[in-house]
């Protein structure tokens, strides 16, 4: 008969189903709430698969890298940091069931996630569960929110486009620019502080295209771009998506300079949109390289060691963020809810992106960089 | 009018990798009556292969599509091969089968090539072309012309080859077929097979076009599903005109719609499939779902 094999088949499909669903949420079995003995358990949540994997990718070393000198130094009160990682697919309802389970399971601080919208969504249950997170998002979104368990460990897009206007429309006095921005919610949050940022200087976009996150093809809009001759291109979208742009503009004869924030100085988009389309493009980044200062030097080295390959902004945004979190659980004496929060906000750090100081919106650092990439490298401005 | 111009370049170049996904999924169905839902993340499989090979172990471009597409090809034999005992007696479980196959497949590349992608620079490094103010990439070409290739062949192999001749005639009745002395399981082995290296094909030629990561044949897969139903599920003159017709129509919906294209790409799509349900080509000569 032919039952017992269909009966096969359909036990390899439920099988490869289970493997799938054992993947997307690894070390999550145990139950145990904040109690004073063994592991103090911090969830980190990210995208491990899809489109923006790369941002979690780097997020969990960053973070990992963290930890394992804490613990390596003894951890907190003798304890050691148990660091599980969580995947949320970049997708906001996949991040609030996540969000109930590390509350079900007894986790007492989050750290990530890498996307605003995951974590916006996240944040109501997260502050309903009294557990402090510290996100990697830089959405102006993340500050509307307005929850004291949750905190940035960069700054807001605000900061990021405030300094690249400065920069672009003050000091080199280019005024015909074009905007190409994602409808995600990181370019959204682009645009709208971009743009809020040129009509404080009475600058009016020659052209304003928007594209949706997971387009490919974007000739009818950067045709349109060319045909308004731009000085200079504001690109809101995240690395590989800003590289594909990048990419195709230089196919269709834009030789003009790009300019943008965290992603475009990411070696990802430099990948994607190939070093010499690349060339010139201006990076609004509270971390500009690896060499900035001795503490960054410090920290590229010991990413370098551990993973094979060379530390970017993302990684030092998730240790900065992580050793904010460790220290203030140790300055509370491993304090959870409330007034583990609190701590976080009266935690002062130096870290790699500079000196946080939280202020009530949870927001710790005000002040990014102008670098440009030249030569295939992210280096720092001249004036 | 330069934008016009320009807007169906871009979107037939996508339009051509869409077409052979679309054929792909295509092939399956017509003779199988089968929708194959790891079609996607074969593409994906496709596209590291050729990569890895390119990039990694330094082969020619086209060899390295040669290789990639001989071992996805293979993997659509072992798809094949574990849901034989299933064909044409649960229908369901088929469809959840090719379903898990596609979940195996993505963590299979998540472990082997990790989560993060990778750029693949174009094999051909040539300047784009300029002709009255547009812009041609010459890469582009290479995929059309390649494209083109393949359905010609894909065409020739079902029409003039025996082989082809028996694959056509389960495709129409495969109870009759089975009853001339036509092993259908072979024929539908070498569907999978040859729609698996399809994919493979498509995946390593987008390759260049896009970034290589886990989530590359998720949304090539939706766009090919949707340009085989558009230019009639099962032919593959319709795959072709379908895959592009997407491309196109894609490209003109970011134009004018900007962040709303998606919606109206499928909206559009929705009201030809309500106008015509059998799509542009559809016959309904395949129908044992």
């Amino acid at each position: 008969m032919v039952r017992p094999r269909a009966t096969a088949i359909s036990a390899v499909a439920v099988l490869a189903l289970v493997v799938a669903a054992g993947c997307s949420a690894p070390g999550g079995d145990k139950k145990e709430s904040g109690s004073d003995s063994g592991p103090i358990k911090i969830a980190l949540v990210d995208a491990q698969s899809g489109q923006l994997s790369s941002l979690g990718a780097w997020e969990l070393k960053g973070a990992k890298l963290a930890v394992t000198e804490w613990n390596a130094a003894g951890g907190i009160n003798g304890r050691q940091i148990q660091l599980d990682v969580f995947d949320d697919q970049a997708d906001p309802t996949t991040g609030t069931n996540l969000a109930r389970k590390i509350d079900s399971e007894g986790y007492i601080a989050m750290i990530g996630t890498a996307e605003s919208a995951v974590t916006i969504a996240m944040a109501p249950t997260l502050k309903t569960a009294e557990i402090p997170n510290i996100t990697s998002g830089q959405s102006p979104g993340l500050v509307a929110v307005g929850s004291e368990f949750l905190f940035l460990n960069g700054p807001t897009s605000t900061t990021y486009d405030e300094t690249l206007a400065k920069y672009i429309v003050d000091q080199q006095g280019i005024k015909s620019i074009a905007l190409i921005t994602n409808n995600g919610s990181y370019g959204k949050g682009e645009h709208d502080a971009f743009t809020k940022a040129l009509t404080a200087r009475s600058v009016t976009p020659v052209a304003d295209q928007v594209v949706t996150t997971d387009q490919k093809d974007f000739s009818a809009a950067l045709t349109s771009i060319r045909q308004k001759n731009p000085k200079l291109i504001f690109l809101g979208a995240e690395e590989v998506e800003s590289g594909l742009i990048v990419k195709q503009a230089r196919d269709l004869g834009i030789t003009v300079p790009f300019a943008g924030a965290a992603p475009q100085g990411t070696p990802v988009f430099l990948d994607t949109a190939g070093a010499a389309g690349a060339e010139g493009t201006i990076v609004s980044s509270p971390y500009l390289s690896n060499d900035i200062s001795p503490a960054s030097k410090k920290f590229a080295d010991a990413y370098k060691a551990a993973y094979n390959e060379d530390a970017e902004l993302h990684g030092a945004k998730a240790y900065d963020g992580a050793q904010i979190m460790l220290t203030a659980l140790k300055n509370s004496n491993v304090a959870t809810g409330k007034p583990l929060a609190d701590a976080i906000r009266a935690t002062k750090y130096q870290g790699l992106l500079g000196d946080f100081a939280f202020d009530q919106t949870g927001v710790g650092i005000f002040a990014t960089s102008i670098g440009k990439i030249q030569g295939g490298k992210l280096v720092a401005a001249a004036g | 009018m330069q934008v016009f111009f320009q807007t169906i370049i871009g979107g037939i170049s996508l339009g051509a990798v869409y077409a052979l996904v679309a054929l792909g999924f295509s092939l399956v169905y017509r003779t199988m009556g089968l929708v194959n839902f790891a079609h996607g993340n074969v593409v994906t499989v496709g596209a590291y292969l050729a990569s890895t090979f390119y990039l990694t172990t330094k082969l020619p471009f086209a060899l390295a599509m040669l290789v990639a597409i001989a071992v996805t090809a293979a993997i659509g034999l072992v798809i094949e091969r574990v849901l034989r005992p299933l064909e044409n007696r649960d229908f369901d479980l088929m469809l959840i089968g090719t379903i898990g196959f596609g979940i195996v497949l993505d963590a299979l590349v998540i472990m082997i090539w990790g989560a993060t992608g990778r750029a693949v620079p174009s094999p051909v490094p040539a300047a784009p072309i300029e002709l009255f103010g547009l812009r041609i990439r010459t890469y582009d070409l290479v995929v059309l012309a390649i494209a083109a290739v393949a359905t010609v062949l894909l065409v020739l192999f079902l029409s003039r080859t025996k082989r082809g001749a028996a694959m056509q005639a389960v495709a129409m009745d495969h109870e009759a077929a089975t009853a001339v002395g036509i092993h259908v399981g072979r024929s539908n082995a070498i569907a999978f097979m040859i729609g698996a290296g399809l994919a493979a094909l498509a995946g390593g030629l987008v390759g260049p076009l896009l970034y290589v990561n886990p989530a590359l044949g998720g949304a090539l897969g939706i766009k090919g599903f949707a340009a085989a139903i558009l230019g009639g599920f099962g032919s593959i003159p319709g795959a072709i005109v379908g895959g592009l017709a997407i491309g196109v129509l894609d490209s003109f919906a970011a134009g004018h719609f900007q962040g709303y294209s998606e919606l109206v790409t499928f909206l559009v799509f929705t009201v030809i499939i309500m106008i015509r349900p059998t799509g542009v080509f559809g016959e309904r000569t395949v129908n044992r779902a």
